[in-house]
């Protein structure tokens, strides 16, 4: 066997036995496969399911509603959905300092006697008649909510057919008056970007955060497993013992945590294009992203070099420590150290950017990831961050190289 | 350090692994001081020695896992003074914790090692075979080690380290665990690695098992040699009639105590002074009081 086989060898060996080692492991498969993959799906397709039929739900309270005024016969009490709605009508309460004040009403709309309780008061200004209003109500319960909702919108068309009227009396077109500056035809069609390229910039706010977190949390617990792990259950100490050099190690490792960590981020990369395809499918506005093939391949070689960085990192930290419980507590705030660059990345005004933007760790491969997906190739751009990524990325595995050198590496706390 | 032995084949050709002047610090502990050693091929070696003695720092200095602080590990090879690295090829190890991945099978962590050394499934899977036969342990090859008793990781383990068929087998406690009949078969096995000529180093804390099955003990304590012979030698120059009579004499003074924390780093060490309490509980004895007490 050549000496680069043998290497090869190893290294495959050593990739191969994690990989095993963690399939078997069904609680970090399912929280770093499973849950990336249904988490898109669940929030994009099941939450507005979930949403649309709790609203459906909350139409048929039966709710106790109650209007007080001066007169029982406001116009007001027609535009009210007496649906699934026990409506009463009261003289207001005498001695209240405003209608907002809840006076003698506080217990029964505290209590949940009544959900809500419409105040009206007639009133003159400029010698026209107007209508001040309050609602009591418990917002923090979800009837009350509903109730609200309703007077809210027998107030608005209510109030629609008062500006009517009042335009009427005066001989004034209601439309005209009330939209004299409108647009000209179809609004969508005057957009010159497809519906992939806005979905492509919609996208591009969200997707590299996504990437960027997932990809350092679902190698952070690999990287203590196969590393701090090692060192706490003693497997360590043999496996030093056996003929392949510490970059060796090293490198099969990190391939298994690489590809775990990767066919994380694909598994929801993936779940999402499913769930926004399903979204595309009954919007006509809202399409598929159209990525170039040239936009595809810099996306993956931003988020490879970003992997090897990340992955590096924390294999390096990770087996300075001699127990999985130091470990993770040493990788955890690191996730923080991504998330926040992370984040601030998505508010960089991309257009006329400063180059060096594109020099800062984690910043780079965010802004690299919103500029592919908005299907913008600048030369310049491309150059800095993937020669800084690159860097960074060789000097992570450089630190990494040296941490597996340690010589207390065989130590445990056991 | 007291030389007892010449050894008798020690010519300079039958010498697999030389200590000239070897010690190891760990910051301000001295693990090991000025250790000389010649290991022959052919011999079984063990290491006798109480807790924190140095036996395993000897064990990994041998394995080329720690650098001496002082002196040199010379390996030598078949086509002469070789790399401590090149060792490894030659060298099976099982270590006191067994070193085992639990979700693995006992055969998937053979060959996980077998694979690192470069050997094919099939030829390790045969070996695999005639050593777990020896060892009475065919039928749990593919089960995973998680729900192992200590004795069948043991068993699993000595059957990873003599699977590539290595020149030096080094065992830490290797019958620790084990049942008498199986205790038996693993020290069979360490016979027929040093009659195939083999080199076996034998870390233990048990002296009788240590006569019963080394040509030559090595008494460590507080970090140095204290004798080098066999252990009618060693009785011999201690004027003792049995062994551990013999490991008492030569180990005499007051074993140290060894300084685990003194390992940490500068951070650590000053939240932890900060944080133990410096005094016991009032209501609780002294140390003292409690030895007066008795």
């Amino acid at each position: 066997m050549s000496k680069l086989k043998g290497r090869m060898f190893r290294v495959r060996a050593v990739a191969t036995k994690e990989l095993i080692d963690f399939v078997r492991d069904w609680r970090t498969l399912i929280a770093v496969i499973l849950i990336p993959l249904i988490i898109f799906p669940l929030l994009f397709i099941a939450l507005p399911f979930l949403l649309e039929s709790q609203a459906e739900e909350r139409s048929e309270f039966e709710l106790r509603i109650v209007v007080q005024s001066e007169s029982e016969d406001t116009d007001f009490m027609a535009y009210l959905d007496g649906d699934n709605a026990n409506i009463t009508w009261e003289e207001l309460p005498a001695g209240i300092a405003n209608l907002s004040d809840p006076g003698p009403d506080y217990s029964r709309v505290r209590e949940h006697g009544v959900n809500a309780i419409l105040r009206l008061e007639e009133g003159v200004e400029d010698n026209s008649t107007i209508w001040n209003y309050s609602i009591l109500r418990d917002s923090t319960d979800e009837m009350a909510n509903e109730a609200t909702k309703r007077i809210v919108t027998a107030l608005n068309t209510w109030e629609e057919q008062l500006i009517e009227a009042t335009l009427d009396e005066n001989d004034l077109n209601p439309n005209t008056t009330l939209n004299p500056i409108r647009w000209g035809g179809d609004i969508d069609a005057s957009d010159v970007a497809t519906a992939g390229e806005q979905a492509g910039f919609a996208l591009s706010l969200f997707i590299p955060l996504i990437v960027a977190t997932w990809t350092a949390t679902s190698a952070m617990q690999p990287s203590i497993d196969m590393t701090a792990g090692e060192r706490e259950r003693g497997t360590m100490e043999a496996l030093l013992c056996a003929p392949i050099n510490r970059f060796e190690l090293l490198l099969g490792k990190w391939i298994a945590v690489a590809l775990i960590s990767a066919t994380g981020v694909l598994a929801q990369v993936c779940a999402l294009f499913f769930a926004i395809s399903f979204i595309a499918s009954n919007s006509d506005t809202f399409g598929v992203p159209e990525l170039s093939l040239s936009a595809i391949l810099l996306m993956f070689m931003a988020i490879l070099l970003f992997a090897i960085m990340v992955v590096a990192f924390q294999l390096a930290l990770a087996v300075r420590s001699r127990s999985t419980k130091e470990a993770g507590s040493t990788l955890g705030p690191m996730i923080i150290a991504i998330l926040f660059p992370a984040m601030f990345a998505q508010f960089i005004n991309l257009e006329g950017v400063e180059g060096y933007w594109f020099l800062i760790p984690v910043v780079n491969v965010l802004l690299a990831l919103r500029e592919i997906l908005t299907n913008t190739i600048i030369f310049e751009h491309i150059i800095l961050w993937a020669g800084s990524s690159l860097i960074y990325a060789l000097l992570a595995a450089y630190y990494a190289s040296r941490q597996f050198n340690r010589e207390d590496l065989v130590d445990s706390i056991n | 350090m007291k030389q007892l032995i010449q050894n008798a084949a020690g010519d300079f050709l039958s010498a697999l692994l030389t200590l000239n002047g070897v010690s190891k610090h760990f910051g301000h502990i001295e693990a090991l001081s000025r250790v000389d050693l010649t290991l022959n091929r052919g011999d079984i070696v063990g290491l006798v020695g109480g807790n924190g003695a140095g036996k395993t720092t000897l064990l990994r200095l041998m394995c080329g896992l720690y650098q001496p602080t002082d002196g040199t590990v010379v390996y030598h090879g078949e086509n002469g003074d070789r790399p401590l690295v090149e060792m490894r090829n030659h060298l099976g190890v099982v270590p006191e914790g067994t070193g085992l991945y639990h979700r693995l099978t006992a055969w998937e962590n053979i060959r996980y090692h077998t694979r690192l050394h470069g050997i094919e499934d099939e030829v390790a899977w045969k070996k695999t075979l005639q050593l777990a036969d020896a060892l009475s342990f065919t039928g749990e090859l593919g089960r995973p080690t998680r729900g192992f008793s200590r004795g069948m990781r043991q068993k699993t383990a000595i059957i990873r380290a003599l699977a590539h068929s290595p020149d030096i087998l080094l065992l830490d406690e290797p019958t620790g665990g084990l049942d008498v009949t199986s205790a038996r078969e693993v020290r069979s096995l360490v016979g027929q690695v040093r009659d195939s000529g083999g080199t076996v180093i034998y870390s233990t804390h048990h002296l009788a098992e240590a006569q019963q099955v080394c040509d030559r003990i090595i008494i460590i304590h507080n970090g140095e040699v204290r004798a080098d012979g066999s252990p009618d030698e060693l009785m011999r120059y201690t004027e003792e009639k049995n062994l551990e009579d013999a490991y008492v004499s030569l180990t005499a003074d007051a074993a140290r105590i060894f300084d685990d924390v003194d390992t940490e780093g500068k951070i650590a060490k000053i939240w932890r002074k900060l944080l133990t309490p410096r005094r016991l509980p009032s209501n609780m004895s002294s140390p003292e009081e409690v030895n007066e007490d008795e």
